[in-house]
């Protein structure tokens, strides 16, 4: 194909003629310029039919310029990644695009699922809610498949999202959102006047409304003072500038959200250049100049390809160099769409004025009629024709009471502009909890009290002419920037000159021609039409917020930003009530559809969660560890040898810890440094049991519980010295049991003398269990004493390790001899090896979580599936580490109703009756394995072992009324796994219930 | 996000922080003799105004101490920032 | 009312939809009825349509300060499910979800109730367990659900991040084939409809601002319209429950929190039922118009502003790309905010009170939605016969003195942790 692009003009425009950019649209190849957006290009080129709409199948082309499009979505392909929805006013063209229509079958042109335009009448707001009931099952059998495969517009990829997302966090004195005449004025006074300011503008080029509006500024055209105002704010080192950044979200306390496009406006980026960047600014004061977005008017079938808003089409002429039509008709209700007209005249593109009003006086429609312009007063369209694109307009004369037409006439056209007046955007004012008031000079809502502190200029808060928008900003510029850095630099406003615009029509939603039932639409995308609304008043649903979620109004991805107020207006004129009482729906967050990705930032893939390493981790991996997760550690759970399985390897490990001696890595294990002189007062409270006399050098076994008597955690605490401890937590719960002393000493017994902190990564800790690891102690510290008088159970020493000391806990976890080995981090690896080189002899074997929980259960000692959050202490066979002596946290819930039933569930042991067959963890126990549902259940097994002991299956319960249940046969069901187990109820402590060998 | 004062470290974004809860809550004295309702009240009676809700947080990524803040339930704005110790007036 | 079907929406089309009847009236209070119902949520309308309809009271009026449908009913993920582990919670909920079932039929209105499965993914082999547990739990209570190996979830989900790359990689899941989503919406209206039909007045932009109480019971309420007297009132105000509270000098085990939830830009069917992932706090579905619907945790901090703060956003679509990593390539389209009234332990009260004629229904923290019907015909029976359904005997007030909680998640009084 050529570069035929036949609607584009001779010459203007920002584009830039010199680089030619091929794109493809459903499969053809066009061409287009650098500094086109993929909506321009298109237009360009004489393409108008963009996609379908969402329930009708519509044909539908583009209505707007920018953010407020609300037809323009298509399927994207770039670089291999397709992308669904993607608004072609918004996307710069660059070369290897690929696009395609949406919501259509097989194509476009020709879409199957158009035949819902012709069953139209059947489909009214809210049609769905009235059908599809019977048979039942159809429902979401039937109906709702189909439904569901119709709905949906784009296609998302199946991949994962290839590019990269950064975030950035910026604090400034003023943000400024918006680079209209209010937005750099604002910026401009307050950086002059030293503020920090950061000025954001949505699209590719600075300016706003003064891109495309004729006039003058000091002694410059718009254009031209908007290129030196940037350049100086550029060159500025307090500020900040970014095009292509989108705020999109106002949160609380002046925290702004905005977007940055950085990568797709880029032909061949740089490596790790990120698509798009998030930057949460937290500003002391923010400037709204947020503009102003036009409003459509409502006709029939006024959703042909080719209508489109009036200031679009000037903007695609003065941006882009490009006629969205040769033959248009302006439909206005108001002076601004004059503007258009003349701007096409002048462009050699005759045009025909159809304007609502009776008549307008103004400078503006006086200077259009001294062209030549055609202007029909006291007209509207009546109805359009045309299927892929608008073909002609019937134009009617209005009555008096303007419900009717009094004559009509066919003109024939090739395009539409339309122009409804003004509706500021107050989105982000609205989000960040100004209330809006209406305003019946631009019968549009504006911001009132800011309830931060955010101010609203320019068009956005109603003043439209250039003159205002100039003051207001200089004045609040300077305003906000003196209070904040109390200098008094002031910039002079500079004399401005513009065209003079008169009152517009307060006429929005022209009549049907007489016994037409035509669709007159609000919302483009959605396919909401006035017979909708209508309906939904008519059915009761006559809060705002009702029509809105009846009809979808303003629900789809524009967010109704054409939309809403006219939909408001209806709801008003039919309601007989003025607009402020029907009120407005609330805007939320975001502005804009906002990628995904771009919220999320580097949090990705592995990086979702940090992953904690012991400092022994590395060897780990050498050895064949195979790696479970324990909160973000990463902790080996078996060491595999040759062919082993999951459950081989753990028997084997725990095995050799019963018969030799293992060693286990405990680094991760919560470990709390406790000082100050009321340590041992405080550990007294925050325990159930009593560590008032705690000896220096020992360890103890405590539990704490949570206020309301739930079990918390569990650990030892040591006392190192008169007035040091060291406590060791849970993994799970390390972090919450730091903050849970902290809350103790400083909210509620501040009188105490005692300060924590987190020394858990600070220390490596290996535990060494086995029946041989005294011995093997003794070769790590070979000048130490360590019988088992001078080194007894629950003692504690401290060792030269290297040029380092080792704090040696003699304590057990997995019910054997044990001794925990502490270091520095730093020693942890050497400390491992050297370890393991020692045991040599002793056949010492690394062991994992796995072999430690077979350890622990069956011995019948407690760990996370027991604490659950729901049970006490006496569930746990824990009440004799309940003191009676002393008052602790959690004790007076302990006397409650339930939690002294004594049907209360108790922790048990279960073997199983054949002695094979393991129990799932997650059974439930029941006598009658048969009995009818719902069958009672009894408790639950919360952890399963293979005892290696015993060598059977041993299973820790907790059980009602357990303690009188030993003996007893059970049934341990999981239907889940269609396994049934008969058990018997046995001790907790199945091996060495005396605990003879931890004492050994 | 909320921008709260540590009244240690200064101005800094929620993030940093982790909610306590109602502040009002005081917990009862060791070993005194209170009837079952008072501790239940304790335990699960909280003061949920909309308005004005004195609570806890805790510079969990900073200094870790726990303070208080005045702050709108209705609004999330934040009137003033306290030690513990000080009196929330 | 006149019925809707297809043959009426038929007829209606060849009269230009002229001839449809409100779907509900708009009745000024009159002075006194027999019972009143605060709050035209999902749950309040509900109760006053099972009152007229299964108890016989006819002169009943619904109170509601906005408009009807405007606070949680209309702003949850739409989720249907009953897969607890507390039999407290896994009968109440069950019975819940047979009333789903037929709910279109009974109220001949299209609530789109649409089962196509609930799945929590499970990300350890102790995870596998603990939702072993609770599906075993289901099981024994006679609720379907099953358990989903590694290669079972790829089958339903093959986007999810299988790569060597997860975080925290799926090893399973529990599955329950009959949860799935409704339209919030139209259970609103639904419920609305049938209840006007059944002669209940609905009265919206009243609000009530006082209770007359004589020696410990009941007598009426002040309305921004005027007194109306009655003998029972029932409470149905989620978040704002405390507020009410405050003016009949109750405290609650309440706090209100607010949760958000946002949904993507439409796209063609990509999940059919719902998933939660394990290892975080999200869960999603996609709606019949294409939005993929997600959400996740509480801001973390008592409010009543229906807005909460991107951070919690961003952390839900964090967990949500490290479950769906094609999800970063979406858009964001809409996010939004509702008041959840968290009670203490993670369960909802359906109770009396101690003033005569006043019922409380409040403490469903994230989970009203699914409760709607269940919620409705109980609280229904406890207005009417003064004493509660079996089904609602355990969600009593006075569990948090006797200590019979209900806590499926075992976390305690921080309400705010999830």
């Amino acid at each position: 194909m050529t570069n035929a692009q036949i609607f584009r003009t001779q010459e203007g425009g920002k584009i830039d003629r010199e680089e030619k950019i091929s794109f493809i649209f459903n499969g053809k190849k066009y061409y287009g310029y650098k500094g086109d957006t993929l909506a321009s290009a298109l237009l360009a080129n004489g393409i108008h039919l963009i996609g379908r709409s969402f329930k009708y199948h519509r044909p539908r082309g583009i209505i707007a310029a920018g953010v407020e499009d609300a037809n323009g979505k298509v399927q994207l392909s770039r670089n291999n990644i397709s992308e669904p929805n993607v608004n072609i006013t918004e996307v710069e063209l660059v070369e290897g695009l690929s696009f395609k229509s949406q919501n259509c079958w097989p194509s476009v042109t020709f879409d199957i699922w158009a035949i819902n335009n012709f069953l139209n009448r059947f489909f009214p707001a809210g049609f769905y809610y009235k059908t599809f009931m019977w048979p039942k099952s159809f429902w979401y059998n039937v109906y709702e498949p189909i439904i569901r495969k119709a709905a949906g517009m784009g296609t998302a990829s199946l991949k994962p999202d290839p590019d990269r997302y950064e975030h950035r966090y910026e604090h400034c004195d003023i943000l400024v959102v918006g680079s209209g005449p209010s937005g750099i004025s604002s910026a401009l006074a307050a950086a002059k006047n030293g503020a920090r300011v950061i000025l954001a503008e949505d699209k590719p080029r600075f300016g706003g409304s003064l891109q495309i509006d004729e006039v003058t500024i000091g002694n410059k055209n718009g254009n031209e003072w908007v290129d030196e105002a940037i350049a100086e704010l550029k060159s500025m080192p307090n500020v900040i500038i970014r095009n292509r950044s989108q705020v999109f979200g106002y949160y609380d306390h002046n925290m702004l959200v905005m977007f940055e496009r950085c990568k797709d406006h880029v032909n061949n980026s740089e490596a790790f250049t990120p698509r798009e960047r998030l930057w949460y600014i937290r500003a002391q004061e923010v400037v709204l100049s947020t503009g102003s977005i036009e409003r459509p008017l409502v006709f029939a079938n006024n959703d042909r390809p080719g209508i489109m808003l009036s200031s679009s089409a000037r903007e695609y002429l003065k941006i882009y160099g490009v006629f969205v039509g040769k033959k248009p008709i302006i439909f206005t209700n108001n002076d601004s769409a004059y503007e258009t007209a003349i701007e096409y005249k002048n462009n050699g593109i005759d045009v025909l004025i159809i304007d609502t009003r009776n008549n307008s006086d103004s400078g503006i429609v006086n200077e259009t009629k001294k062209l030549g312009i055609k202007i029909k007063f006291a007209h509207a369209i009546a109805n359009t024709s045309g299927y892929k694109k608008v073909k002609s307009v019937t134009i009617g004369k209005l009555n008096k009471e303007k419900n009717a037409y009094t004559k009509l006439e066919e003109v024939k056209c090739d395009s539409v502009f339309v122009s409804g007046n003004w509706t500021p955007t107050v989105h982000l004012a609205s989000q960040s909890g100004n209330k809006l008031n209406y305003d019946t000079n631009t019968d549009s809502f504006l911001p009132s009290i800011s309830r931060q502190d955010e101010t609203v200029i320019g068009s956005a808060n109603g003043s439209m002419t250039l003159k205002e928008s100039l003051k207001e900003g200089f004045e609040v510029g300077y305003k906000l920037s003196k209070k904040i850095t109390k200098g008094n630099i002031q910039t002079t406003i500079p004399l401005s000159d513009e065209k003079q615009l008169g009152d517009h029509d307060k006429f929005w939603c022209m009549p049907l021609p007489t016994n037409k039932n035509y669709k007159r639409f609000v919302d483009f995308q959605n396919d909401v039409a006035v017979s909708d609304i209508q309906l939904a008043v008519q059915e009761g649903f006559r809060s705002i917020e009702h029509v809105k979620r009846y009809t979808t109004l303003g629900m789809a991805t524009d967010q109704g930003k054409t939309s809403n107020l006219n939909g408001l207006q209806l709801v008003s004129d039919i309601e007989k009530k003025i607009v402020p009482e029907v009120g407005h729906t609330t805007f939320r967050p975001p502005y804009t559809s906002v990628t995904i990705g771009t919220i999320i930032g580097r949090e990705v893939g592995k990086n979702y969660k940090a992953t904690r390493k012991s400092p022994m981790h590395t060897w780990h991996e050498k050895n064949k560890a195979v790696f479970v997760d324990a909160g973000l550690w990463l902790r080996p759970r078996y060491y595999k040898q040759n062919n082993e399985d999951l459950f081989e390897a753990s028997k084997r490990e725990a095995l050799n810890v019963r018969n030799n001696v293992g060693i286990c890595d405990v680094t991760s294990l919560g470990k709390i440094e406790i000082k100050g002189k009321d340590s041992a007062e405080f550990l007294n409270r925050i325990y159930t049991n009593a560590f008032l006399k705690l000896p220096i050098g020992k360890a103890r076994y405590g539990v704490m519980l949570r206020e309301d008597g739930i079990v918390f955690d569990d650990g030892t605490t040591t006392r190192i010295s008169e007035n040091h401890y060291h406590m060791t937590t849970t993994t799970a719960q390390a972090a919450n049991v730091l903050s849970h002393l902290e809350y103790y000493i400083q909210v509620v017994w501040p009188e105490l003398d005692v300060v924590v902190v987190s020394v858990t990564e600070q220390w490596a800790a290996a535990a060494i269990a086995g029946p041989k690891s005294r011995l093997l102690l003794s070769k790590i510290f070979p000048s130490e004493e360590v019988s088992n008088e001078s080194f007894p159970f629950m003692g504690y020493k401290e060792f030269k390790f290297k040029e380092t000391t080792a704090r040696v806990f003699r304590i057990s976890f997995s019910g054997e001899l044990a001794y925990e080995i502490n270091v520095e981090s730093d020693f942890g690896l050497q400390m491992w090896e050297e370890i393991l080189n020692l045991g040599e002899e002793f056949k010492i074997q690394p062991y994992g979580t796995e072999a430690l929980s077979t350890l622990r259960i069956e011995m019948g000692h407690i760990a996370g599936s027991e604490i659950d959050g729901r049970t006490i202490a006496r569930d746990l066979s824990l009440e004799s580490l309940l003191s009676e002596k002393k008052d602790f946290v959690g004790k007076r819930s302990l006397n409650r109703k339930a939690f002294t039933d004594n049907n209360r569930e108790k922790i048990v042991g279960l073997v199983p009756i054949d002695k094979k067959t393991n129990i799932p963890e997650g059974s439930h126990l029941v006598l009658d394995k048969n009995a009818s549902l719902p069958n009672p259940k009894l408790g639950h097994v919360s952890a399963s072992c293979w005892s290696v002991e015993y060598n059977n299956p041993f299973s820790l319960a907790i059980v009602k009324n357990g303690h009188n249940k030993l003996g007893e046969k059970l049934y341990a069901v999981s239907p889940l796994k269609n396994v049934s187990v008969a058990v018997e109820v046995v001790s907790q402590h199945y091996v060495d219930p005396e605990g003879k060998r931890v004492r050994s | 996000m909320l921008e709260i004062k540590c009244p240690y470290c200064g101005r800094r974004s929620q993030n940093e922080f982790s909610y306590g809860g109602d502040a009002t809550v005081k917990r009862p004295k060791l070993n005194k003799d209170i009837s079952d309702g008072e501790w239940d009240e304790f335990i699960y009676y909280r003061k949920n105004p909309r308005g004005i809700h004195l609570e806890l947080w805790h510079h969990t990524s900073g200094c870790r101490q726990w303070f208080k803040v005045k702050r709108d339930t209705s609004t999330h704005e934040i009137v003033k920032t306290f030690m513990i110790e000080e009196e929330s007036q | 009312m006149k019925k809707y079907s297809v043959f009426s929406l038929i007829k209606n089309a060849f009269n230009k939809h002229q001839d449809w009847d409100v779907a509900w009236r708009d009745p000024e209070p009159k002075k006194e009825y027999d019972a009143i119902i605060i709050g035209g949520g999902g749950h309040g309308l509900a109760t006053a349509y099972y009152l007229a309809k299964e108890y016989e009271i006819k002169n009943i009026a619904i109170l509601e300060k906005g408009w009807i449908g405007g606070g949680n009913i209309g702003r949850n993920t739409t989720i249907l499910r009953s897969n607890y582990m507390h039999d407290a919670n896994n009968l109440f909920y069950d019975h819940g979800m047979q009333m789903w079932k037929d709910l279109s039929q009974e109220l001949n209105y299209n609530v789109m109730y649409s089962p196509r499965g609930i799945l929590n993914l499970a990300h350890s082999d102790a995870q596998l367990n603990a939702y072993s547990r609770r599906g075993n739990s289901m099981r024994l209570n006679g609720i379907e659900a099953s358990l989903l190996g590694r290669e079972e979830v790829r089958k339903i989900i093959p986007f999810a991040d299988f790569t060597d790359n997860a975080r925290f990689p799926i090893f399973g899941g529990l599955m329950q084939s009959i949860g799935g989503t409704a339209r919030h919406d139209a259970v609103a209206w639904g419920y609305a409809r049938a209840a006007d039909d059944l002669g209940v007045d609905i009265i919206q932009h009243c609000e009530v601002t006082g209770f007359d109480i004589v020696n410990g019971s009941v007598q009426g309420v002040q309305t921004s319209r005027g007194f109306i007297k009655t003998n029972k009132i029932g409470l149905c105000v989620a978040g704002s429950t405390s507020i009410l509270a405050e003016k009949l000098n109750m405290s609650l085990p309440i706090e209100s929190h607010v949760l958000q939830a946002c949904v993507s830009e439409p796209v063609k069917p990509l999940l059919d039922g719902v998933v939660t992932f394990g290892a975080g706090h999200f869960y999603c579905s996609q709606s019949d118009k294409g939005e993929m619907v997600m959400g996740g945790d509480l801001d973390g901090y008592n409010s009543y502003a229906q807005r909460g703060n991107l951070p919690t956003i961003q952390h839900v679509l964090t967990e949500g790309v490290a479950l769906f990593p094609n999800l970063s390539r979406l858009k964001m389209l809409r996010s939004w905010g509702g008041i959840m009234d968290m009670s203490m332990d993670g369960s909802p009260i359906i109770d009396k009170t101690h003033i005569e004629g006043v019922y409380l229904n409040c403490g469903w923290c994230y989970g009203g939605f699914k409760a709607t019907p269940v919620s409705g015909l109980t609280f229904a029976h406890t207005i009417a016969t003064g004493e509660p359904h079996k089904l609602n005997a355990p969600f009593k007030l006075d569990r948090f003195h006797t200590g019979h909680l209900i806590d499926e998640k075992g976390l305690g009084t921080k309400t705010w942790i999830s």
